[in-house]
């Protein structure tokens, strides 16, 4: 057995012990992403951390965005087991193999197809301190805020508490949580309670001021990834930049999206670009930027590699050391 | 004592001064030459009422309908649950015994009617004698009472004085409407009126203190309990008994209180609401558990009533389904809805509604999930309103247009609809993107500009200063004059900038009142975007 082989067959009974991926998982459709993810997307049935940058930490407007994508295309999970009708394809071969790390992906075609829940289905319970998410502007996102259910509180353990008990409820669609601090103990709890019911939860880290910021940011966690979600300057559009009106114009909004921590996976970052945030990203997709190979917003620490990656022209910057 | 007309008079004794000849209504100096050691403390007659009010409450363990009467009496309906203390004289020999244990004093008379034992506990009953008058025997029992005990105002007992008649007995052969010609006058306290009420022929209905349930289940211990164990365990068996009737009704409850009677006499409670009818015991046991630490057991806990205030209709199927069922996920749902509104309060849940309106903050509404009704929606433009819309820049915006998409389409001379396109591909309509993240009330900034109408070059937030390098707008948008919200606002008018620092954040800015106005306008960022 060649050395290759063998790390492969290692890795994959890790993956099996650990098993990240028991509920499925929920690709990006960006091959770039996907590829560095184990199982090939976000696993369902876990917890996810997303945190902001700068003066976002505390605000978590990009962190928001970010998660409303994801929920757009979630759905309560397992799929209608028991429902009426005969399983799809997919559900059956999940059923079979049950315990096994299979992996399928439910993309938004696929629940278009007549899977029921369809993707973008079932409620989210979201519980932060004070209500200020904004309806037009998570359907913007993709996130239909009629499927939200939003429980104020005005404390982390509260919001802890409230999010297990929703982790509980297999009916809803995802959990999401804003908290500053996540205590192990408490991470751990959630990550359990996502696990048994096959619920996703994300919990945005929006953190009071700098100096939580500073004690919380690099605090290990269960939960399966963090993430951090920065948004970008526009780039300047070459067809808006001889029309002296536009020059000074928004384009298109971007984000640098780092994979800060993920189990049985490396840290990667990228570029990505929403597609069309006001209309065509009703979807909840997100695309990676084409002009990425052009204007690099790699941190210092990280070097540029080039590859074609599912005809996307885009490829992470994986760190060079951990 | 209490003050009355300048002069300082006696409003209640005790038997010592009662037997030393004072009476309540003595004034203060006159009593004193009776009894120079008497003691004296003003009376405090809110002090008075909230203690009968308690006990009356407290009364609830004999019966769902108990108020106080008047100043010193508590009235208890006891039809239908006598039986279950083996008996009138058996009840009241235990109401007796536990008063008696309170050191409250009392006089205790049961009869048919409110009238009859009103009379009778005041003017029959003594201590540790209860009247118990068998029904037929009442009328030859309130006979020989004074005509006072007729609930009539002291005219009217006068009046009868004055024409010899002094006991209740003496109106038995009087002619009916010569009683009540010559003393009904005064309408609800006529003579005739409470008589017919004393003997039944008029009915007087008991109005309960505070609302009356529709089911109630009852827990008495020969012990007091206190452990919050035996509390659970109370709890546990109280919903079961509960949920057993309602399942046979097939009901579910909506709104329950469970009262912890306490043995000195106060009533703790535990009230819960459910956002489905549900007679799931555990779910109802575990509502009530979650709260029990806020229940101060004192000495003991002799009796705890579970009370049902509101059911719905609850059919078999709905409640019977249990597990991860889909077709319980609604059920589920409902439990994890009332679990966390009985921790948070259900004013902590909310869901996001559109609503018709330009004003930001008004398209998209928290609406708590206790008052959700689904239909509610703000005043629509009058007949007219459009057409000064477009003045301030608004498009046209039909009132009778569909509420979703939730943003009133208000695009005003922006920048952005020239983008080719870009941004808008999709969609007749093209709408400026809105934030995820929208701050109520806004909140001020510090902003400089270089021309009054253009966006400003810099702003202060949070005591931050961000640069403003790209910047989207304006997009007008007037108060809505005919709403009786918008027209108390000063500032009506609001052009909205999407700006963008050069750390690539973007914020959505308003300056309030017109550019080059006196006082100078003042800048708010509204809300934040992804």
């Amino acid at each position: 057995m060649s050395q290759t082989a063998r790390l492969a067959a290692l890795r994959d009974r890790i993956r099996q012990i650990e098993q990240p991926a028991r509920h499925g998982v929920l690709p990006f459709a960006v091959a770039a992403i996907d590829s560095v993810l184990p199982g090939g997307g976000l696993a369902l049935g876990a917890v996810h951390e997303i945190l902001g940058t700068g003066g976002d930490e505390e605000d978590g407007a990009a962190a928001a965005g970010f998660a409303a994508g994801i929920l757009a295309r979630l759905c309560p999970h397992p799929p209608a087991a028991g429902a009426a009708g005969p399983p799809s394809p997919a559900v059956r071969e999940r059923v079979k193999t049950d315990g096994a790390p299979i992996t399928f992906s439910r993309t938004a075609g696929e629940g278009a197809r007549g899977r029921s829940p369809r993707a973008g289905e079932g409620l989210v319970l979201w519980c932060l301190k004070r209500p200020d998410l904004y309806g037009p502007g998570l359907m913007a996102h993709g996130f239909d805020p009629a499927r939200l259910v939003l429980v104020s509180a005005p404390r982390d353990e509260e919001i802890l508490w409230a999010m297990e008990e929703g982790l509980r409820l297999p009916g809803l669609a995802a959990v999401v949580g804003e908290v500053g601090r996540l205590p192990m103990v408490a991470s751990r709890r959630l990550q359990l309670a996502a696990e048994r019911s096959g619920v996703t939860a994300l919990v945005l880290r929006r953190w009071r001021n700098g100096e939580e910021a500073m004690a919380e940011r690099e605090r290990p966690s269960a939960a399966l990834t963090r993430w951090r979600v920065a948004s970008l300057p526009s780039r300047d559009e070459l067809k808006l930049r001889d029309d002296p009106r536009l020059r000074h114009s928004i384009g298109r909004p971007r984000w640098r999206v780092e994979l800060l921590r993920c189990r049985g996976g490396v840290p990667a970052q990228w570029v990505v670009e929403s597609g069309d945030v006001e209309v065509a990203d009703a979807t909840g997709h997100v695309c990676l930027s084409a002009a990425l190979a052009d204007r690099p917003a790699a941190a210092p620490n990280q070097k540029p590699g080039r590859r074609e990656a599912g005809g996307l022209d885009a490829e992470p910057w994986r760190r060079r050391a951990g | 004592m209490v003050a009355e007309g300048g002069r300082r008079v006696l409003a209640a004794i005790n038997p010592a001064a009662a037997a030393a000849g004072l009476a309540p209504g003595m004034p203060l100096a006159d009593a004193l030459s009776f009894l120079p050691g008497l003691a004296t403390v003003p009376a405090d007659p809110a002090a008075d009422s909230m203690a009968l009010t308690r006990l009356a409450e407290w009364c609830g363990r004999y019966s769902p309908w108990t108020a106080p009467d008047e100043t010193d009496g508590v009235k208890i309906e006891i039809t239908g649950s006598a039986h279950l203390w083996g008996g009138e004289a058996a009840l009241a020999a235990d109401l007796a015994r536990r008063l008696a244990r309170q050191n409250i004093a009392h006089r205790i008379a049961i009869a048919s009617t409110l009238g009859a034992a009103w009379a009778l506990a005041r003017y029959a009953a003594v201590d540790n004698q209860p009247a118990l008058p068998a029904p037929q025997d009442e009328r030859a029992a309130l006979a020989p009472l004074p005509v006072e005990a007729l609930r009539l105002d002291p005219e009217t007992v006068q009046g009868l004085r004055r024409v010899g008649l002094r006991r209740i007995g003496e109106l038995y052969p009087m002619p009916r409407d010569a009683l009540a010609r010559r003393f009904g006058v005064n309408g609800l306290n006529g003579v005739a009126h409470r008589l017919d009420q004393a003997f039944g022929d008029l009915p007087e209905p008991l109005s309960p203190l505070g609302e009356t349930p529709s089911r109630r289940v009852r827990l008495s211990f020969a012990e007091p309990i206190a452990d919050p164990a035996d509390l659970t365990r109370a709890i546990a068996r109280l919903v079961e008994d509960l949920t057993a009737r309602l399942a046979r009704e097939g009901m579910g409850a909506r709104r329950l209180d469970l009262g912890f009677h306490r043995i000195d006499g106060r009533v703790e409670h535990i009230r819960i609401g459910t956002a489905r009818p549900s007679r799931d015991p555990r779910h109802l046991a575990g509502l009530f558990t979650a709260k029990l630490d806020t229940v101060d057991p004192g000495l003991g806990i002799e009796d705890m009533i579970l009370a049902v205030f509101a059911v719905e209709r609850l059919p078999p199927e709905q409640a019977e389904l249990a597990g991860s069922n889909p077709k319980t996920a609604a059920h589920d749902m409902a439990s994890l809805l009332d679990r966390l509104g009985n921790r948070f309060g259900l004013d902590a849940i909310s869901r996001i509604e559109p609503r018709q309106s330009h004003i930001p903050e008004r398209a998209s509404v928290n609406v708590s999930v206790e008052r959700q009704t689904g239909t509610t929606s703000t005043p629509s433009p009058p007949p007219g309103a459009e057409r000064v819309g477009v003045r301030w820049g608004i498009p046209e915006c039909s009132p009778t247009s569909p509420p979703h998409p939730p943003i009133a389409g208000a695009m005003g001379p922006s920048l952005s609809s020239l983008r080719g396109g870009e941004g808008f591909s999709r969609g007749s309509v093209s709408k400026p993107p809105r934030p995820v993240r929208l701050f109520r009330p806004p909140e001020p900034v510090e902003a400089s500009w270089l021309v009054p109408d253009n966006p400003p070059v810099q702003f202060t937030w949070r005591r931050r200063l961000h640069r403003v390098v790209r910047a989207d707008g304006p997009e007008r948008i007037a108060e809505e004059w005919w709403t009786e919200e918008g027209s108390r606002e000063a500032d009506a008018i609001r052009d909205y900038y999407r700006v963008e620092d050069s750390e690539g954040r973007r914020f959505w800015l308003f300056r309030a009142g017109l550019a080059q106005s006196e006082p100078p306008p003042r800048w708010f960022v509204h809300g934040l975007f992804a």
